[in-house]
Order: C-alpha cells, then structure tokens, then sequence
C-alpha cells in the first residue's frame, strides 16, 4: 500500500498520471455538470408547466376524492387544492347560460395564476387567491350572455353568489381551452349549498398535488395501481401538451448532448491510458527484473488507480458542481425565473461515469502493463501479449451501458454506436486507400509534401486510428450544431412572435365580415375563418358508444363530449395526411384521437348534429400541430355533409398589446362572441422555449470545449513521436520550416479527411436523429459540409503546430536526448 | 569449505517462432558459474548472448532442459516464484541504463529495497550512490545525469537489493571509453567487496579479460575461452 501510493507521488510529477487524471476529471466533470444542469432545467421546466396545470400533479376522476388520498399527501407534506368541475345552469333576472363551473378550494392554484379585470373584456391582471366564499368570477362573454356586471347577483343551483370579477384566464385551463361553455369560477365552501351535484351528474373531480419531487414521486408510486379507468395521474407535461413537445425535444437534445460528452470523455480516457500504458510498458518490465511479482504489480495498480477514481471524482465531481453553477448563473440573466437548486442525487452519473471509464479502459490496460515480459528490458522488439478486441470491445461495452444509463433507453445509444461504427469502416477504407495513394505519388524526402504524405502512409494504423478519432470528435460538434440549428428554427417556426394570441369563436357568419372590418382596420391579422358545427359521436360501427362505455368511465375524448365539427376542402395550415385521402367522401380524424379511440380507416362512425344523424366511414388521418395556435379539429366532415347545417365560425388572432384595448372595446360590439386570450400561455410558451434554446446554446459551447480538449490531447498523443522524427530531420540537416511544412501537410490531410467524413457522418447521423428521436422532417444541412473540413484543417493544423512550435526552436541534440 | 553453484544449466535449448519458421536459438547448452565468480559471455551480435543471459535471469522460459540459481529449478515455476527468486538473488545491469524517468537518482535506487518492504531502504541507497560517486546528485532525475552517471546509478540500483548474482548486459554499451572504465571499475570493486557472482555479456575484449572465465558463444553453442 505504502510502495503503490509512494510510486503514485512520484510518478505524479512526470506528468503521465497527471494526464490520465485530469482526462478522469474532465470526462467526470462534464458528465455532472451537464446532467446537474438538466436536473435543473427540467425542475424549471416542470415548474414553468406546471404553472398551466395549476399544480405540479394533479389526479383526475370521475367520483368524489377519497379522504385517504388527502391523508396520504398530508403524510408526504404535500400541498394540496381542489377543483371540481362540471356544467350547470346559470341564472340571471330572466337569463340563463349553461356554463361550466370550476368550483374551487381556497389554496387553487397551487401553481400559476389567474388572470381577472373588473372591466369585461380587459386584458386582466394576476392574483394568486380564488373567489371568496359568496362570490363568483364570470368570463366576459358569459357576464354579457347574462346581461350582468359586477356586484350583480347570479343563481347557481339553489344559491346565489355576487359577481367579483371577470374571468381572464383560469391557470388549470390550458388545454382543451378552445372547446368550452363560458366558464366560471367559484369557491369550494359555496358547492353544497348549490345542491347542483347529484348522484348521476357528470362532475370532474380533480386532486392538485404540489411539493418536492421525492413526495411526488412517493405518491406517485402509492396512488397509481389504486387508480381505475375513470382516473388518471396526470403530470404537467402530459397535460400541457403543446409545450410538451417542445420540451420532450429539448430534453432529447440535451439527453444527446450528455450522450455525445459521455463518448467524448471515454475518447479523452482511451488516449490517456493508452499514453500511460506506453510509458510505462518498460518501467514496469524493469520492476519484474527488480523482483516485483505478477501479485505486487496487480496490488500496486490496483490501488494506485482506486486513489486515481476517488481523486478524480472528488475533484471531477466538485468541478462538474462548479461548472453548472457558471451556466446557471450566466442563464439566470437571461431566464425569467431562477433556476431550481439541483438535486445531489444527480451526481450518481459523475461517479458511474468514472467506475466505467476506469474498468472499461484502465482496468483492461493494466492487464497489459502485468503481461509485460521482463525479456522486453534486453530486447525490446518483443511484441506485447495483448488482446486488442477484449480491451477494445470492453471500453466500447463500458460506454455502451453508460450512455444506457445516461439516456435511460437503447434508441439513442443504438444510432450513435451504429453511426460510429460506419464511420470506422469508412475511415478505415478511404483513409487506407488515400494514404496508399498519396504515397505512391511521392518519393522522396525533399519536401514536406513528400515527407508528410510518407508519414501518413508510414504510420498508417495509427494514423487510421487518429483519422477516426478526429472525425469522432468533429462529428460530434456538427451533430450537435446540427441539431440545435434545426430544433431551434423548428420552435420559432413553430411560435413566431406574431403567431395568434387570440381565439374568436360562436361567431355568426353574418357577423364575419363585420369583425373582418374590425381586423382589417386595426391592422390584426387572423387566421381563416372555420365554420363550426357541434355533434356528438354516439356510435362506432354500430355499436352505440353507451354500449361501449356503460358507466360512462375511461371513455376517450372524441366520445366524451360534444364535439366541434367543421368541413374544408382543402387539409388546413399545420394538419399532415398520415393515412388515407383527405378529399375522400368521409372523415378526416385527429391522429392521437383515432389513437386513443384505437379507430382506424375504414371505422364508421355515427355522429349525432342538433338531432339528425349522419354515418361516414373515416377516410384519412390527419397529424395535428397543437402548438400552431391554429384553429384546429379532431374531426373534419366533407363539406356536402355539414353545409346545410347552421355554423358559426372560429378564427383566431393575433392582437398586440398596443391594439389590444381598442381591439376588445370594438368586440365588446358582438357580445355573443366568444373571445379567448390565450396570450399569457403563449407567452409562457415562447418564454420556455427561448430559455431552452439559450439552454441549448450553452451546453453546445460546454460539449464543444470538452471536444477541443479532447482533440488536444489526441494531436499531442502522436506528436512525439512526430517530433522525433521532425528532430532527427533537423539532425540531417533539415530547415525548420521544411520539418513545419512536413507536420502541416500530416496535420491539414487528417484533418480535411476527418473534417470530410463527419460531415458525411453527421448528415448521416442527423438523418436518423430527425426521424427517429426527434420526430421531425430531415433535411440537408449545408452549412456541415463547409464547417467540417475547414474546422478539421483549421483546428487541428493549429494544436498540431502550436505544440510543436517550443520544440522547433530547441537545438535537435536536446530533442534527441529527450526521446 | 567447497564452493557453492550459483548457476547450473542442464542441456538448455530455446527455440523461437520467426516469420520463417521456427529458430534454434541455444542448442544443448551445459554450464556451471561457482559463487563469487565473473564470468564474460562473448560473441558476435545475434549469436543468443542476450537470450542466454535472460534465461539465466529467470526473465524468460527456455523451451527445453533445466536452468538452476542456487538449486532453485525456473523450468518449475511460475512468473510470480521466478519474480520473488529475482528479488532475492540477482541484479541487473542493462545497456541502455533503463532507470525509471520519472523517479530521481535515489528513488531509482531505493526501488529494490522497497520492493522487499526494506526499512532502510533510503539510508542504503544514499551510502551506494555515495560509493559510485553521485552523493551530489540524489535528487536528479535521469534526463538530467550524462549517460555514465546514469549507469552508476543503475550500478548502485543493481547492488541495493544484495544480490548474490549480477547480470550485466553490455555495461558499458552505451558509454564512451572514459565513462566505460570508471563503470567497471566500480562494477569490479562492488563485485569483489560484496561477494557477488558476476555473468557479465559483452563485445568489449578488455572487459572480457578482467574476469576469471571467458565463454564465447558461436551458433548457438557456448564454449570456453
């Protein structure tokens, strides 16, 4: 113990340890630190997502909340808030509206909040607390309906509460927004004196959950086998799907980012305790003559690399903490809100990462070192006893079950490894073939052309490994820059600036092009105008859906409620064909609808409209973009079918904050419209969105660093040998800059040829990332097959000669005495 | 009192496996080295001198007959006995010096000692160095010692453990001539003050001659000078 730790010091000094240290650290610290960071990113995520569910949890169900579940989150410590949710009768003087209530307890929202004016129709402003106990808020369309304002009393069942404020917006609202009754909001305390809920209504119970993620997850385990068909457990990204997407994309990028870091360390470890093994081959063999046995030399290692993983670790450990602690601060600037503290447990990757690394790559080598015949001392040439494709194989193994771990699933691991072993077949063969043929096109030694292009040749395996080194490490940065490019212009597509904040619906059509003129004249633009009609699925098939679903429990939402329904000729903006033909004479229905529905083409459906029923065979489905804040349906009818039926029709608009007053004053003309701001989601939206993207950024810069010191200490890792041989040229009289020439030409090819082949490989790569991770549409990415070669020949020409300029300015005797 | 066998070798063959075939590199060799002799190993370069040398050493396995250090056969252990008899009989010295560069002079020296677990293992390196004339420089690394000092140390590393039997493998290769006498002056001096057996290979006549036997070794075989 004593001895190894003793040999351990001095060899510190040489250096060699040194490296294989610090690529332990850099390869532990970028693990953490981008994992700590997503930690963090997806804590704000959730938070940001959870404010548009109200709660950072929320159980869902058909019956009234057990007490037992409020005393299991009483248990945990957990927040919690009610919201029970159904349609009723709302009376006022001679009016009545049928609107659907949210009757809820005092602690709602849990997260987010609600927006409410006390003039109809305003913009609103925020506030944390619900409607006291008497009072009601109303929305601005549902107070006109009513004829009411504030201070007015309304009828609810068999009570009557005042009217305190007008409704903006609802946080627990987000989705499913667009096809409402004019909502309303009460307090919990006033519910039983309504009497409204009887046995038989249809009443949505829902349970908000708010606390540390630990207690969630807790009650998540605890609540989810007691949860029937009529319950669901819902999580914030479930519920607000349209940032969803966006978020499930961003955590695919940065989960590919940690996977890209997690090659890149093990590249980083592989050179380094390759380098450590190569000097220490012979010292290792003097020691056996000294009389170390096979037992003291395993003993030796072992615990000098123990002391290695628990110093890298440490130190890996405390920068990666560092490291996520200066983007995170540089982000804060930036973001809107702080980021959460991160969670230590998170830091398990960082010490997986350094076990796997070292038993993947140390632990294999050191097989090599104790295999070492002591003859080596006396004859040098003696060929190491080595199996390549074990060590080979378990580093790649070792990485392999990292990145398993790291992305939790086989998809993304499974595309990069196929991608990477390509790209060594291709090295391998072109690289062979353009060496060959560069050398036979030279001979001699009187240029530096002639003595680089031998040297490739010359030195063709490891020069064929270099090569696939280089392009790993290239490729890997224009992966990244790939797809960040394409995420980040898919999201601004997606939301751009202008992108519709406003949803106008239950306009008469004599009423269009009288809010036209409205639009028109203050310069609002909107969408086109659907006409609407509402109808109800009642059979499937000819199996009544009451039929189907007796209690009523688990039915999927195209079956559930009414319906909006609208006919078009043409598959509207942000609709794709998936299946069938979209001007077929039958339906055209909502991909995750049919889904969840399980219907397919060819399903009849029979769908009943103000009392007449209709049967059409579904002829296409259609992919709906949600996040386009378009109009859009889950059911779309030939137009034949609906055009004799009474429409009104929806469009949606985007009103800026400049027009917004003299917008909604000109609206409050057409009371009988409905208007929903879903300005303050989209906000959100947009606000998540730039904050992933900056996000984004970072860890690119982060991985892209980690890749340029990887790619240092891959030239150094040959350059001795480079030097030498640059030394004894200098020796025979050589010019320096003929030895310059001779390392540019060797440096400039490897790195156009790598630069050249990860382009490929990118492209490659990206292709199946698009498709398959991303679930985007592929394309060219230009701007690769540019950056790559000029980075290659750039960057590593730069470090290749950089690190050879000291020694080209020192006598070639000290060189020669070095080596 | 009779004289002990340090070495004794019994029809020792090796054969090596080349790109064109197999190749014999030691045909029956039969020798004696008594304790507390020198013996020189010449010939000309390729004739096995350093093969002989290393499985004489224990450093490799022969592939036929019987190699015996103080009675102990190698043919019948493992890596692990071979490497433990090493440490407790014999020392080396190579051509090419092969002091570890990243330990200083005495830390190269202390190596064998500390490898036995020895105690004194500074105090022993510091009176050797002190002995080869290098008390000035225990703290030099191997880059910053002249090729003769370098194999001073290593002469003063190959005594640290007591061996009872040196091997030397061209001492004084590498060394210009008046470097090369000083080395095997004190190689000489160590040798007789200690008792040490000496198998010694060379290309160098004059250092041939110092010790009391000559064994040429031509086509594999070895015969007496």
């Amino acid at each position: 113990m004593a001895f190894a730790l003793r040999l351990l010091l001095r060899d510190l000094r040489s250096g060699d340890i040194l490296t294989l240290i610090i690529a332990l650290i850099i390869s532990v610290s970028t693990v953490t630190a981008i994992s700590l960071f997503i930690d963090r990113l997806q804590l704000s995520f959730a938070k940001e997502s959870a404010s548009l569910m109200a709660a950072d949890r929320l159980i869902r169900s058909d019956d009234p909340i057990p007490q037992s579940w409020h005393d299991k989150a009483s248990a945990l410590e957990l927040e919690q808030a009610e919201n029970t949710s159904f349609r009723t009768m709302i009376f006022a003087g001679g009016a009545l509206q049928l609107s659907l209530l949210n009757a809820v307890t005092d602690h709602y929202p849990l997260r987010g909040q609600f927006l409410v004016d006390d003039t109809p129709f305003g913009g609103g402003e925020a506030t944390r607390k619900p409607p006291q106990q008497g009072e009601i808020w109303l929305s601005s369309r549902l107070a006109s309906l009513l004829d009411v304002k504030m201070g007015d009393e309304v009828e609810v069942g068999e009570t009557s509460l005042t009217v305190s404020a007008y409704l903006v917006r609802d946080p627990g609202s987000s989705s499913s927004a667009f096809a409402v009754s004019p909502r309303a909001v009460m307090n919990m305390a006033d519910l039983d004196a309504t009497g409204v809920i009887i046995p038989g209504s249809r009443v949505r119970y829902s349970l908000l959950l708010a606390g540390k993620q630990e207690a969630l997850e807790q009650y998540e385990n605890w609540i989810k086998p007691q949860l029937n068909e009529g319950q669901s457990w819902r999580t914030p990204i479930q519920k607000g799907e349209r940032i969803g997407d966006s978020i499930g994309k961003a955590q695919s990028f940065l989960l590919l980012a940690g996977t890209l870091a997690v090659i890149l360390s093990g590249i980083a470890i592989a050179l380094a305790s390759q380098r450590f093994v190569k000097r220490h081959l012979m010292q290792v063999a003097v020691l056996k003559t000294l009389g170390a046995t096979p037992a003291t030399l395993i003993q030796t290692f072992l615990i000098q690399f123990f002391m290695l993983f628990v110093v890298a670790v440490a130190v890996g450990l405390a920068v990666g903490w560092l490291i996520q602690g200066l983007i995170s601060s540089v982000l804060a600037d930036l973001m809107s809100t702080a980021l959460p503290e991160p969670s230590p447990r998170r830091l398990w990757l960082g010490i997986a990462t350094g076990l796997v690394s070292m038993l993947a790559f140390c632990l294999p080598l050191m097989q090599r070192l104790i295999n070492i015949s002591p003859m080596t001392v006396l004859q040098p040439a003696i060929k190491l006893e080595h199996n390549t494709v074990i060590i080979y194989s378990l580093g790649f193994i070792g990485m392999f079950g990292l990145m398993c771990l790291y992305t939790q699933g086989f998809l993304l691991p499974l595309i990069m490894t196929l991608a990477i072993a390509g790209i060594a077949v291709l090295v391998s063969g072109l690289g062979f073939t353009v060496f060959r043929l560069g050398r036979s096109l030279t001979s001699g030694a009187t240029s530096g052309w002639q003595i680089g292009l031998a040297s490739l040749y010359r030195r063709l395996i490891p020069n064929l490994f270099q090569l696939l080194v280089f392009t790993l490490i290239i490729m890997l940065g224009l992966i990244l820059v790939g797809i960040k490019t394409s995420l980040i212009s898919d999201w601004q597509r997606q939301l751009p600036a202008d992108a519709p904040n406003h949803y106008l619906f239950n306009v008469q059509a004599d009423q269009v092009a009288a809010i036209n003129q409205i639009t028109d004249t203050l310069e609002v633009p909107h969408s086109e105008w659907y006409p609407m009609v509402r109808g109800r699925v009642i059979s499937v098939n000819d199996t009544t859906i009451q039929s189907l679903y007796p209690e009523g429990r688990g039915e999927p939402e195209l079956y559930e409620r009414e319906l909006n329904l609208t006919w078009s000729d043409t598959i509207g903006k942000g609709n794709k064909l998936v299946a069938g033909d979209f001007n077929a004479d039958g339906l055209s229905v909502e991909q995750s609808a049919a889904e969840e529905a399980r219907l397919g083409l060819g399903d009849e459906l029979e769908i009943n409209i103000g009392g007449n029923v209709v049967t059409l065979p579904i002829t296409s489905i259609r992919e709906v973009d949600w996040g386009s804040m378009q109009p859009n349906f889950y059911l779309i009818l030939p137009k034949k079918t609906l055009e004799d039926y009474t429409a009104n029709f929806v469009s949606s608009v985007f009103v800026s904050d400049s027009h917004a007053q003299a917008f909604y004053k000109a609206m409050a003309r057409f009371p009988t419209v409905s208007m929903l701001n879903v300005g303050e989601l989209l906000k959100q939206i947009q606000t998540i969105i730039s904050q992933l993207s900056q996000a984004i950024q970072l860890v690119l810069i982060c991985i892209l660093a980690a890749g340029g010191l990887v790619l240092l200490a891959s030239v150094r890792a040959t350059l001795e040998e480079r030097l030498e041989e640059g030394a004894l040229l200098r020796v025979l009289g050589a010019r320096k800059a003929l030895v310059q020439q001779s390392l540019f030409v060797e440096f400039g090819a490897l790195g156009l040829f790598s630069g050249l082949i990860a382009a490929a490989g990118a492209e490659a790569c990206l292709y199946a990332l698009q498709v398959f991770v991303f679930n985007a549409q592929a394309s060219w990415h230009p701007l690769l097959w540019t950056l790559g070669p000029l980075i290659g020949v750039m960057i590593i020409c730069a470090i290749g000669l950089s690190a050879s300029r000291t020694v080209l300015k020192v006598p070639p005797m000290h060189l020669l005495r070095e080596f | 009192m009779a004289v002990k066998t340090a070495i004794k070798v019994k029809n020792l063959t090796h054969t090596v496996t080349a790109n064109t075939g197999d190749l014999t590199i030691l045909k029956s060799i039969d020798m004696e080295i008594k304790e507390g002799e020198s013996v020189a190993i010449v010939g000309a370069s390729g004739s096995g001198k350093s093969t002989l040398l290393g499985l004489l050493a224990g450093l490799d396995i022969n592939t036929a007959g019987e190699i015996y250090l103080y009675d102990h056969a190698f043919s019948e252990m493992d890596e692990e006995a071979r490497a433990l008899l090493r440490g407790q009989y014999v020392g080396f010295i190579f051509q090419s010096f092969h002091l570890l560069p990243s330990l200083q002079a005495i830390e190269n020296v202390m190596l064998p000692a500390e490898l036995k677990g020895d105690k004194n293992a500074r105090q022993k390196a510091e009176a050797l160095l002190a002995r080869v004339g290098l008390s000035e420089r225990l703290s030099h690394y191997p880059s910053q010692l002249s090729g003769g000092e370098q194999q001073r140390v290593a002469i003063a590393r190959a005594f640290a453990s007591s061996p009872k039997i040196l091997f030397a493998d061209e001492p004084t290769g590498n060394l210009d001539e008046g470097n090369g006498k000083i080395i095997i002056d004190q190689l000489f001096e160590l040798n007789h003050s200690q008792g040490t057996t000496l198998v010694m290979v060379t290309h160098d006549n004059e250092l041939a001659k110092k010790c009391d036997r000559q064994l040429v070794m031509s086509a594999g075989q070895l015969v007496e000078k």
